[in-house]
């Protein structure tokens, strides 16, 4: 195609047919056949213009014919080759006044078409085109007189006219108008589309599946946050759609000083602002004056948090149990430490995250000392944490969920110790991206012991976990994930995130071979054989050693799993679409399926109510939902209403 | 269910005005349902009839609404929105809540 267009950039756009060498080589023209016919269909026509009007104008087209004939004359006394030279040219020249005439978008947008459609079909196509346009009346060049194609005036063609509905011309008013119509036409069509689109695919990303009509709370909930600013009062709400509401006004960032009020209310005793950037200074003190009862305090994103409100908080919100800042950085080390001294011993649980200016060891020190109560706590990227707050963590002895993610690194016997002092009464522990790095005077390549020995300290002090999430971690081996789940005396889990334990070189992608690292086969089937039977959500995302008969194994479509409602599996390389189709049939209340980066997973059918997301070769979507009915939902479902008309027919005589 | 279900059933505002709605209609907002199983043994059940005191005729009527909006579009995908009066959000949203739709 490039060829053959590289050879004809010196005349005939468009594709070029073996006839037409042929014929070139013989000096034979096409193009000079197709020019003499229309040039003689013009004449005719000009000439009966001539006759018909008995104005001015006869002469002057009659001067243009005698102009052609002298042409052509000349023509004929050339060269034969010159010939075809000039009238190529000439056809050139001819060809962009029409397309000049033919200006308006949509005649372009013809060509366009037409031009694709060459291209696609045979070489012939570039004929049929100009013999298409050959039976048509010539279109008018410019200067010369036209009758509009609608309002069938007479009026001068300019280059500028517009093509009408039927290819002839318009004139200036009657062509205005086409082009106002087709950018209303084309106004109307275009943003619905688009903003269903965008809004569909934001939906699916939020796990909101598109089946089915919305509930009417989702509905006036959202009709409300679009009129966010409207709203004087909301009046008694339920605390869950109170929430929610907060929740969907955070996420429009809707919530600013103005709108924070719809949210306090005197007898309140929760107050949730997930957004809380737009706020000033004052409006959190405006929280603690309106709702002094206050006892669960979370707010996110609460730049303008300062010393003064933290002061106000102690002197108002005497009964306040559960903080959670997140982003609160112009609160200094003194004031947490105040907080503490003031509030600690009534607190239960504390969440603090994204501090990087305060909230030191010293900090941490102070909160182990004056809050001997807490139940629940969580760090998360404050930057200036170490070791010293590890140790000072490991005093609290009544915590029940710990949650660390520390920016500084953390000798691995820190942690073990983290783990055997406070591991007993844990029910949530996480500790996330602990590189787990051994202690330096330790010696030898491989200290296969003293690299798992935090799972094996787990192993031994934990037995109340239901939550267990152990991320980022390139240390731990196989072995270690193994001896985890062998013989643990914790009941199942409901909640495991390992993920990306897995070794990191770029060279061995495998990891070692006889000595696997991070959660792979012999561990992921130990975890299934401890936790299966209670396991609602598993995250083994980028746990790239396990191996495919591993996965298949697991999930055989036979064996249940069923509690499991959420799996993650993404970068798992080997996952494939017979995995995934186990595991609908594995997991009976499986919701959500993710595989980012599962490149074998294909033409999959996805079962109604559960959502895939992430599988690449999915051609219509990222995310695909269920349609159809598989015979094993079909089962299941009438098991479901057997059980229903048993719990009636029990129910029956009690109420009667 | 040993009796036969009438195919229609009349729920009733606080200021007295009675809609009839198809029961498989009204059965989709969970109170009502709950109220009329016949299973449950409530006065409801047996008259099927339901008295809201805390709805108006208004509010109550954009819920009859919205119920066959939901059986009109229960299969279909991307269901367009209807139309919610911004003033009547508030209650619709307390008695959306009450009712469990």
């Amino acid at each position: 195609m490039s060829g053959r267009r590289s050879r004809n950039s010196a005349g005939i756009r468009g594709p070029h047919s073996a006839l037409t060498d042929f014929l070139a080589a013989n000096n034979i023209s096409a193009q000079e056949i197709r020019d003499s016919y229309r040039q003689r269909l013009q004449r005719a026509e000009q000439d009966a213009a001539a006759v018909s009007e008995e104005n001015g104008e006869g002469p002057a087209t009659q001067a243009q014919g005698g102009d052609d004939e002298g042409q052509r004359e000349d023509v004929q006394a050339e060269s034969s080759a010159m010939a075809v030279e000039r009238t190529r040219k000439r056809k050139r020249d001819q060809e962009d006044a029409i397309a000049k005439i033919k200006k308006g978008k949509e005649s372009k947008k013809k060509a366009a078409k037409s031009k694709k459609k060459k291209r696609g079909s045979d070489d012939e196509g570039d004929s049929d085109f100009d013999f298409e346009d050959m039976y048509k009346k010539a279109k008018k060049l410019p200067g010369q007189l036209e009758n509009c194609e609608l309002c069938e005036k007479r009026f001068t063609v300019t280059s500028y006219s517009k093509a009408g509905p039927d290819g002839g011309l318009l004139c200036t008013s009657c062509g205005k108008e086409m082009t106002k119509e087709a950018k209303a036409t084309a106004k109307a069509a275009k943003p619905v589309i688009r903003k269903a689109r965008r809004k569909i695919e934001s939906n699916r990303l939020d796990g909101i599946t598109t089946r089915g009509p919305k509930t009417l709370q989702q509905l006036c909930i959202e009709k409300l946050a679009k009129h966010a600013d409207d709203i004087e009062e909301l009046g008694e709400m339920p605390d869950a759609i109170m929430n929610r509401l907060s929740e969907i006004f955070s996420k429009k960032r809707a919530i600013n000083p103005t709108t924070v009020k719809l949210f306090l209310q005197p007898d309140m005793d929760t107050v949730v602002i997930h957004e809380a950037a737009s706020l000033e200074t004052e409006d959190f003190d405006q929280v603690f004056a309106v709702v002094p009862n206050i006892t669960k305090l979370a707010l996110r994103n609460c730049c303008q948090f300062k010393d003064t409100n933290v002061e106000y908080m102690i002197e108002k919100a005497k009964k306040l149990k559960d903080i959670q800042l997140l982003g609160a950085n112009l609160v200094s080390n003194d004031k947490w430490v105040d907080l503490f001294i003031a509030r600690g011993h009534d607190l239960r649980s504390l969440k603090l995250e994204w501090l990087d200016a305060a909230f030191d060891d010293q900090a941490v020190e102070a909160l182990t000392t004056f809050c001997p109560n807490l139940e629940r706590l969580k760090l998360e990227r404050c930057k200036q944490l170490g070791v010293d707050s590890i140790d000072a963590i490991a005093r609290l002895e009544k915590l029940e969920h710990l949650t660390l993610r520390f920016c500084k690194d953390v000798p691995r016997d820190r942690l073990v110790n983290l783990v055997s002092q406070i591991g007993t009464n844990l029910q949530t522990l996480c500790l996330e991206n602990f590189i787990d790095s051994a202690i330096e005077d330790i010696e030898g390549e491989y200290q296969t012991e003293s690299d798992d020995l935090l799972l094996d300290t787990i192993h031994n002090t934990c037995r109340h976990l239901t939550k267990l999430r152990f991320t980022e971690n390139h240390e731990c081996s196989d072995q270690g994930y193994v001896n985890l789940f062998t013989e643990w005396e914790n009941p199942p889990l409901r909640y495991i995130d390992f993920n990306a334990t897995r070794d990191v070189d770029n060279s061995n992608p495998d990891g070692p071979e006889d000595f696997p690292i991070g959660l792979a086969s012999v561990g992921f089937k130990a975890l299934m054989a401890h936790s299966g039977s209670r396991l609602e959500y598993l995250d083994v995302a980028s746990c790239r050693h396990i191996t495919h008969e591993t996965f298949a194994n697991i999930f055989d479509g036979v064996k249940q799993y069923p509690h499991l409602q959420e799996i993650n599996m993404s970068f798992c390389p080997v996952v494939d679409t017979q995995i995934v189709a186990a595991i609908f049939r594995s997991c009976p209340k499986i919701k959500k399926v993710v595989t980012f980066g599962c490149f074998e997973v294909a033409d999959v059918v996805v079962p109604r109510g559960i959502v895939l997301i992430g599988a690449p070769k999915a051609q219509d979507a990222i995310e695909q939902f269920g349609d159809v009915v598989m015979d094993f939902q079909k089962e299941l479902m009438r098991e479901m209403e057997k059980d229903r008309a048993m719990m009636a027919r029990v129910v029956v005589p009690v109420m009667a | 269910m040993a009796q036969k279900l009438s195919e229609y059933v009349t729920l009733v505002s606080s200021d007295g005005f009675e809609f009839k709605v198809l029961r498989s209609a009204a059965c989709i907002a969970g109170t009502i349902k709950k109220a009329l199983d016949p299973s449950y043994g409530f006065r409801e059940g047996s008259e099927n009839r339901m008295k809201f005191e805390n709805i108006n005729g208004v509010i109550l009527e954009k819920v009859c609404e919205y119920l066959y909006y939901n059986q009109k579009y229960a299969e279909a995908r991307d269901v367009p929105d209807p139309e919610i009066p911004p003033e009547l959000c508030l209650e619709l949203l307390i008695a959306a809540d009450y009712l469990d739709v």
